[in-house]
């Protein structure tokens, strides 16, 4: 195969839109709801996690990664792209690692991952990812926390605090009512159970909902236990 | 006849307190021949940060303007001042993509922290494996006069004028006995909010 | 050879193999150093012909570097009044100062002087050497040896070690009958006259100031500048060559030393000259 043809699937229409993009955001849209708050000390991120049948082990598979002891990240979407993308941002994190002896800031990562998302709009063979990353970070020069979406375009946008995926605009607009600027991390694990509650069809448990929180200390996902204790103090 | 020896160089950084110094000979030479007594090998990255360069005189201008490059590029895409150490990083990262064909520079960096102004001195070898020392560092065909003169004139602690003094005589001393280094020197003194930079007077055989 | 002779030394040099006929009691002769006869003795390789065994050494990628280098700067030049010698004081080891006050003039007697490039012990032990056989020639014949003379034995004698690695560039220069002398002399066992020669890793640098300010007419003064300017000039260029510049001024009367000055004090007072201009 000396000469091969390979053509982006990611094509303008003649009105001037890209439609597969706009597919891509439809499989976000669809996917399962996300939402993320930044509060002055920390940051929190959290994400449904509905498993088809009580067969599921909830506790082996996870939506929160973390990339760098700093940063970590959820999605809305597709999760076998999310896969991926995780791959490719840890990778990222390590290479920046390699050649300053530092950690990547998680400006850089967000900069870099959406580079890597909008390469597949515009590559031959490829198709956009099929998912909206939130990514959490904490600065340790800057001692502040950072929250950022990162969408399959590779667009990508720094929040105080957002929801994606299924019944997002309620998400959002819970969040525009509850959000004030001197919220403490304690009280956007909160808001952040809240938010996916205003969409949660059943009972909320610990097996079903994953959370991650980022701080001076770090990123970490909470355990089941944690995650009930939250649960347990809201109902 | 080795290649680090074809121009001569001598490059010494020393830190005080809150304050650090960097010095360089200004000779050029064809081995005997001294060819300009002008050459640059001290280059400012940043404010608060200064880059040696001794070693074979084109390597150390392809040296100094591949690393302006990179580090323009990371000022920019990271919209920040780069640290001392991860400049560091940064020089030894592209070093060492040389390692089966290396430059041969021996780099010598000298700074002050962005946020905290804390001193910083440090050199790498021509393949890029840095040393972090807490009081100088030399490099150069002067390298072991001036290990000599700094083992006995460094203290701890010195103010910015202790340090010109202290830098500058270890640096003339050195280069007076090597005959392929000397021929003037320049001197600089990096603080907190001054940056001074003098001219010395030296022998010039 | 009289003290020799009064202690009962053998004629003869001491390995010869015929002491030991002499008895127990002149034993212990055969210890005598060297040194202490008239004539130099070297211990050579223990080979049939030491020359060509020393040949070896003498090659360029040689890993027994015998021929080290020494980088100088000397110049001597003939004008109406007389030579003026000038030498620079550098001593290298490859790139390490070892000194910055070494004496390349050597000072052979009153009316002749030598100049050091090359191996420091080989041209100091050589024109020591050749003074003392100048003094036994003004010995024997009652006037003073000429320079033509006296630069033939050093010749003679340095070609008798040629090939072995002796290391030597010398001029001597003098005032005999003939008036002033001037002579290269090196240890490949050249011997030539001229009016001017510079000799060293400098010298083509002196020669470059020489060349562009020399006249024969010129003044005492004058010669004194010129001299100290090609060795400051060559100083300044040449790695292996600095210090100071050591001017000597050979005279119907003999040598005087005219000025001994540090290149660093030159270099700023010529540079200062030059501005004014």
């Amino acid at each position: 195969m000396s000469e091969r043809y390979s053509f982006s699937l990611t094509t303008f229409s003649p009105s001037g839109k890209l439609v597969q993009i706009e597919y891509a955001l439809n499989a976000v849209a669809a996917g399962a709801p996300s939402v993320g708050i930044k509060a002055s000390n920390g940051v929190v991120v959290a994400t449904e996690k509905k498993q088809k049948s009580v067969l599921y082990d909830e506790q082996s598979v996870h939506k929160v990664e973390s990339m760098t002891k700093n940063i970590g990240m959820i999605y809305s979407g597709m999760g076998p792209d999310y896969r991926v993308l995780v791959r490719k941002a840890r990778k990222i994190a390590q290479q920046y690692y390699l050649i300053y002896q530092e950690q990547i800031p998680t400006s850089q990562l967000v900069q870099r991952v959406a580079t890597v998302m909008q390469e597949y709009t515009q590559s031959g063979g490829v198709r956009p990812f099929g998912v909206s990353l939130l990514v959490a970070g904490w600065d340790e020069d800057e001692k502040k926390p950072y929250l950022f979406q990162c969408d399959p375009s590779g667009a990508y946008f720094a929040w105080k605090a957002t929801a994606m995926g299924k019944n997002f605009v309620n998400g959002k607009t819970f969040l525009e009512k509850r959000y004030n600027e001197d919220l403490e991390l304690e009280d956007a694990v909160h808001t952040a159970i809240l938010t996916l509650k205003e969409s949660f069809e059943g009972q909320m448990t610990e097996d079903n909902i994953e959370i991650g929180i980022c701080n001076e200390n770090g990123f970490r996902r909470l355990t089941p236990a944690e995650v009930k204790d939250y649960l347990a103090s809201i109902a | 006849m080795s290649i680090m020896s074809y121009n001569g160089s001598a490059v010494v950084a020393m830190k005080g307190k809150d304050c650090v110094a960097i010095a360089a000979d200004r000779r050029f030479g064809i081995q005997a021949q001294t060819v300009s007594m002008d050459f640059q090998k001290i280059f400012e990255m940043g404010p608060r940060l200064y880059l040696g360069l001794p070693g074979l005189a084109t390597d150390v201008q392809t040296v100094s303007n591949r690393l302006k490059f990179r580090l323009n590029l990371y000022t920019l895409r990271e919209n920040r001042k780069i640290k001392p150490k991860t400049f560091m990083s940064m020089v030894s990262n592209l070093l060492y993509e040389r390692r089966f064909g290396p430059y041969f520079v021996e780099p010598i960096i000298a700074g002050l922290e962005p946020d905290t102004y804390e001193p910083f001195i440090c050199s790498l070898d021509l393949i890029g494996c840095p040393m972090v020392p807490e009081d100088f560092v030399v490099a150069g065909t002067s390298s072991e006069q001036l290990y000599g003169m700094c083992e006995s004139l460094w203290l701890p602690d010195m103010n910015s004028e202790e340090l010109f003094e202290t830098v500058s005589q270890a640096l003339l001393n050195a280069v007076d006995r090597d005959a392929l280094a000397g021929w003037g020197a320049v001197v600089h003194i990096i603080e907190k909010d001054k940056i001074t930079t003098r001219t010395l007077k030296a022998r010039m055989d | 050879m009289a003290l020799a002779s009064v202690c009962g030394l053998p004629q003869f040099a001491p390995n010869s193999g015929s002491v030991s006929s002499r008895g127990a009691g002149f034993e212990a002769l055969d210890n005598v150093e060297p040194e202490f006869y008239n004539e130099p003795k070297f211990t050579l390789p223990q080979v049939a012909d030491p020359a060509e065994y020393l040949k070896q050494f003498e090659k360029e990628d040689s890993d027994v570097k015998i021929r080290f280098h020494h980088g100088t700067t000397t110049l001597a030049f003939k004008f109406q009044h007389g030579v003026i010698v000038a030498v620079d004081s550098r001593a290298t080891a490859g790139p390490f100062i070892a000194s910055q006050t070494v004496k390349k003039v050597i000072e052979i007697n009153p009316y002749l002087l030598g100049t050091m490039a090359g191996g420091a012990a080989d041209c100091s032990f050589w024109e020591r050497v050749l003074s003392q056989q100048c003094r036994i020639y003004e010995l024997r014949n009652k006037e003073r040896i000429s320079v033509a003379a006296a630069s033939k034995l050093l010749a003679n004698m340095v070609y008798n070690y040629k090939g072995m690695g002796l290391s030597m560039g010398t001029m001597i220069c003098g005032w005999d009958k003939r008036g002033p002398g001037l002579y290269y002399v090196d240890s490949d066992g050249t011997r030539i006259t001229n009016y001017m020669f510079s000799v060293g890793s400098g010298s083509t640098y002196a020669y470059g100031v020489l060349d562009s300010g020399y006249r024969y007419e010129l003044s005492v003064q004058e010669a004194y500048d010129l001299g100290q300017r090609a060795i400051y000039h060559a100083t300044h260029r040449d790695a292996y060559s600095g210090g100071v510049v050591n001017l000597y001024h050979m005279k119907e009367t003999g040598w005087i030393k005219v000025s001994q000055n540090d290149v660093k004090e030159l270099h700023y007072k010529y540079q200062d000259e030059k501005n004014k201009k």
